[in-house]
């Protein structure tokens, strides 16, 4: 068959719905069968959380519950008592929600590739099943009922509401998504720089201004209003989760993670240092300065170097380099970065040279993998592999993602905006 | 002070009237082959000041310890708990724990308790009829009581001017298999009774006397059995009271027993599927014969129970463990779990940790009447997770985990009380978790020794030697990430350098964009 039979948008769309239809009923099958769960243990933490809530507690009475009561809320009809068929319905209401938030996120980003990018819809639909619609890997994260789909679909719909030019829907998107999970804040910086006056049309500024006049001119509308807006939301969303949830709201939505030293082991470089410094035996403690490289070139170098030359990418980028310098990393963390890559593989050096690419899959996926066989000595063979093999592995897995990190950067600073040349061809021809 | 003596000697067992001879002044014993068990019941006053001081202010005190080698358990003192020292129901200061007991020296064979409200843990209380105004609960891992015998030489002893027979008499706890230790807050008198399940090579030889001129001394040389009703002991032989009584008297008489003796063949052991990881799952192995429910009243309900006793390095998920999903509970044959308490905490680890740890009560399956075959043990297993410990110089820690209990309880709704038993034990952690009504039948552990050590994996870390110690773990991670960081930054610079902050021009494409 040739591929543009497979590849209009109405299939795509039903095979990925129909990919997460079958998992969630192999999910509930595997559930009802085996002592072994298909469901994501944190789904049970979110659905004894929405039991509390629909009883009028709070749902911090849930250990382990770190998420908004949004979350909670939203999963409210997991807790009704149904007869079957209808209860493995309501059970599985979260993870239908999950999964329909994956299959909306990749709608937003084929949307962009093709209206903006002006990308060939056979193209676009190639890259956003590969990446995301089709990707078992995402299907069934949110099928076993991990909220990160969610993620995907808040970072996608912020990129469309802000190359769209709609500076309040951008706002709350992104007030709401940090409400929801911190790390998206990260976000703003790079959206606030991109959104110059030209972006809305305006002349640029002459370069003898004034340094005054050049900082006037940075306050422009639409920087004003999703600044506004997305204040206005993240001040709305958690003013009335504390008047609701008070302290405990605080503690476990926002302070928990700020504060958390996570020894156990992961795939952060951090992670051994965490454990021997938690355990007071470092002298100096380096780690406490950890958020400094990380937020850095997060939220600072990285958004004033790339994003006015390629939003999308130096989104991406800022996701790698929140990730791989984080305190504390585990797989669920990929997914961040996953739904911005089909923006950036069609013009990248990866998918240009394709030995380049190759080894760079192929070396993450190796780096991934000695991390896990020495993770699997350590925890199901009770060997001592904190030393070397998890440090040296941990190591070897950051300095991969460095180098793929840094070819990114290379190719947002020197590709070439693909959304301007788009613009171009297009007024060309 | 009161002193009773108890001999138990089991029926049939060879005894010659010239082995206890009960003279004006003491009680002579010869060559007895019986387990022993004796209580001796102090006044303040006999007390030395630092002690009196500590328990006038103590509302509640007991505590329970066991040996960690196996010991039979016979009626009437039929009860268990698992080896180590239990502090159930108690607002003992730390301080006294660690002075009386042993301060943990790093190998975790002794207390290591800040204070309670740190270090104890709060039970859940199903039946008030053991509640105390106070009830907070500690254990710790003690394979001896050296300490306690030293303190009680050092200071009881030397008060009481009871020289070496007090020092003779102190140093028998050392072999003791079970010791108790309860302060009564209303008669103000504080209780320490040892139970040795048998008699040293050649029997006891001892001639017991009295310290000072109002001592009360009672001697009792008995054997048990079965009584006419299944909630009963009988009990019979010789009582006497030194000073008091001129020979021994035969005496009958019903003990109405919360405890009760169960058939030497109704085992249990405990083993760790290997290896163990950092998620050890215990294996509870009962033989199948020895799953015949006991002969308890008519009205009365049986369920098997296992009580485990996790310090805090090892801890059950409440929420894996404690689900009603009836395919979890079917592949490790279990009910449900009754009843957790103390320090749960699914993340933290073991330093980060202030509680001794974790007791858990859980109804365990049995096998429906036609699967069991009898020749098989019928095992239940219950997964467990381990705590990050500190770091160590071979890469390993040793986490020891006490052997459970396993017994059946039967219980009754029925209003009323258990008669009175002067043999009576109660505190012992589990009991008040179930009614007031409740008779236990306890299973035997199949092992001589009743604790698990389990190897925990930590980091290797070799203080000043070697390629691994601290300081390069530290330099290494900062040189590492300091490096990738200075990489980025480096290629950031280079793409400012030739483009600057703001947006590229638009150039066509080079050719190598293909075609669709």
């Amino acid at each position: 068959m040739p591929s543009s039979v497979i590849f209009t948008v109405p299939r795509v769309l039903v095979g990925a719905c129909f990919l997460r239809l079958i998992l969630l009923v192999y999910g509930g099958w595997q559930d009802a069968n085996s002592a072994v769960k298909y469901t994501d243990i944190d789904y049970m933490v979110f659905t004894d959380a929405s039991r509390y809530v629909a009883n009028g507690e709070s749902p911090y009475s849930r250990d382990t519950y770190r998420y908004t009561p949004l979350l909670a809320w939203m999963l409210v009809p997991t807790s009704w008592q149904l007869p079957l068929p209808w209860s493995a319905v309501s059970f599985a209401f979260g993870k239908i929600l999950f999964a329909s938030a994956d299959v909306l996120a990749g709608w937003f980003v084929l949307q962009l590739l093709r209206r903006v990018y002006r990308m060939s819809t056979i193209k676009a639909l190639k890259y956003v099943s590969a990446v995301w619609l089709w990707n078992p890997m995402v299907a069934n994260i949110s099928t076993r009922g991990s909220s990160e789909g969610l993620l995907g679909v808040f970072v996608a719909a912020l990129l469309w509401a802000t190359l769209t030019k709609r500076p309040i829907t951008a706002g709350a998107i992104l007030g709401l998504a940090v409400h929801f999970k911190i790390y998206p804040f990260i976000y703003g910086a790079s959206i606030l720089w991109w959104w110059d006056a030209q972006r809305d049309g305006k002349p640029a500024t002459k370069s003898d201004a004034d340094p005054f006049t050049r900082a006037m001119e940075f306050v422009t509308h639409s920087r004003v209003r999703f600044t506004l807006s997305a204040l206005a939301t993240f001040v709305a969303l958690n003013g009335v989760m504390y008047l609701r949830y008070g302290m405990p709201f605080l503690q476990h939505t926002f302070f928990h993670h700020l504060t958390r030293i996570d020894h156990r082991h992961n795939f952060s470089p951090y992670a051994t240092l965490l454990y021997l410094t938690s355990t007071g035996a470092a002298g100096f403690h380096f780690e406490s300065l950890a958020f400094l490289p990380q937020l850095i070139l997060s939220v600072v170098v990285l958004p004033l170097a790339l994003a006015k030359k390629n939003l999308a990418t130096a989104m991406l980028a800022q996701t790698f380099a929140f990730v791989t310098f984080n305190k504390v990393c585990t797989s669920q963390y990929f997914i961040w970065y996953l739904i911005l890559l089909p923006f950036y593989l069609p013009t990248s050096s990866l998918m240009r040279k394709p030995t380049l690419g190759i080894s760079a899959a192929v070396l993450w996926v190796v780096g991934q993998a000695l991390w896990l066989w020495q993770g699997f000595n350590l925890e199901f063979l009770g060997l001592s592999s904190f030393v070397p093999g998890l440090f040296l592995a941990s190591l070897v897995f950051f300095a991969i993602n460095i180098w793929i990190l840094g070819m990114i950067v290379h190719d947002a600073g020197f590709n070439g905006d693909p959304i301007a040349l788009a613009k171009k061809v297009h007024w060309e021809n | 002070m009161k002193r009773r003596i108890t001999f138990i000697q089991p029926l049939g067992a060879p005894f010659e009237p010239d082995q206890a001879v009960l003279s004006s002044s003491n009680l002579a014993i010869r060559g007895l082959d019986a387990a022993r068990h004796d209580r001796i019941t102090l006044g303040l006053d006999d007390l030395p000041e630092e002690l009196r001081n500590v328990l006038e202010s103590s509302h509640a005190l007991h505590l329970r310890w066991a040996a960690e080698e196996h010991f039979d358990a016979i009626a009437p003192f039929s009860s268990r708990v698992s080896p180590g020292l239990h502090a159930p129901n108690s607002d003992t200061l730390c301080s006294v724990l660690r002075t009386v007991f042993g301060a943990d020296e790093g190998d975790r064979n002794g207390v290591d308790c800040t204070s309670p409200e740190k270090s104890f843990t709060t039970p859940p209380l199903r039946s008030t009829r053991f509640a105390t105004s106070t009830s907070l609960q500690y254990y710790t891992r003690l394979p001896s009581l050296q300490t306690l015998v030293g303190f009680i030489r050092r200071t009881i002893c030397h008060q009481r001017q009871g020289g070496a027979k007090c020092h003779d008499h102190a140093d028998t706890l050392l072999m003791a298999d079970s010791v108790d230790i309860d302060y009564d807050s209303t008669s103000h008198t504080l209780a320490i009774s040892g139970f040795w399940s048998s008699a040293p090579t050649g029997g006891w030889i001892e001639d017991i006397g009295r310290l000072a001129a109002d001592d009360k001394i009672e001697i009792g040389l008995l054997g048990v059995e079965p009584g006419a009703s299944p909630d009963e002991l009988k009990a019979g032989g010789l009582l006497g009271s030194i000073g008091e009584d001129k020979k021994l008297m035969p005496t009958m008489f019903h003990l109405p027993s919360r405890h009760h003796p169960f058939a030497e063949a109704n085992t249990y052991s405990i083993s760790f599927s290997q290896p163990t990881g950092l998620h050890p799952e215990m294996s509870i192995s009962i033989p199948h014969s020895a799953l015949q429910q006991p002969p308890a009243p008519k009205d009365f309900t049986c369920a098997l129970h296992t009580y485990l006793t996790l310090p805090s390095s090892v801890f059950i998920d409440q929420y894996q463990v404690g689900t009603d999903d009836p395919l979890f509970l079917q592949e490790h044959n279990l009910v449900a779990v009754r009843a957790f308490s103390g320090e749960t905490d699914l993340e933290a680890p073991d330093w980060a940790v202030d509680r001794w740890g974790s007791t858990w009560l859980l109804e365990l399956a049995t096998p429906s009447a036609d699967s069991a075959d009898p020749a098989s043990n019928w095992t239940s297993t219950i997964p467990m997770h381990l705590r990050y410990l500190n770091p160590s110089e071979s890469g390993y820690r040793s986490a020891a985990v006490p052997w459970p209990v396993v017994f059946w309880a039967c219980s009754t709704e029925e209003e009323g009380k258990m008669g009175k038993n002067p043999f009576d034990r109660i505190n012992l952690g589990y009991d008040e978790l179930f009614g007031p009504r409740t008779i236990f039948y306890q299973l035997h552990p199949a092992s001589q020794h009743l604790v698990e050590e389990l190897d925990v994996p930590v980091l290797k870390l070799k203080d000043g030697e070697g390629l691994f110690q601290a300081r390069n773990i530290e330099l290494g991670t900062s040189v590492v990430i300091v490096l990738g960081f200075l990489w980025i930054i480096w290629r950031l610079a280079r793409v400012v350098w030739a483009t600057g902050l703001g947006a590229n021009e638009v150039k066509r494409p080079e050719t190598h964009e293909k075609k669709e």
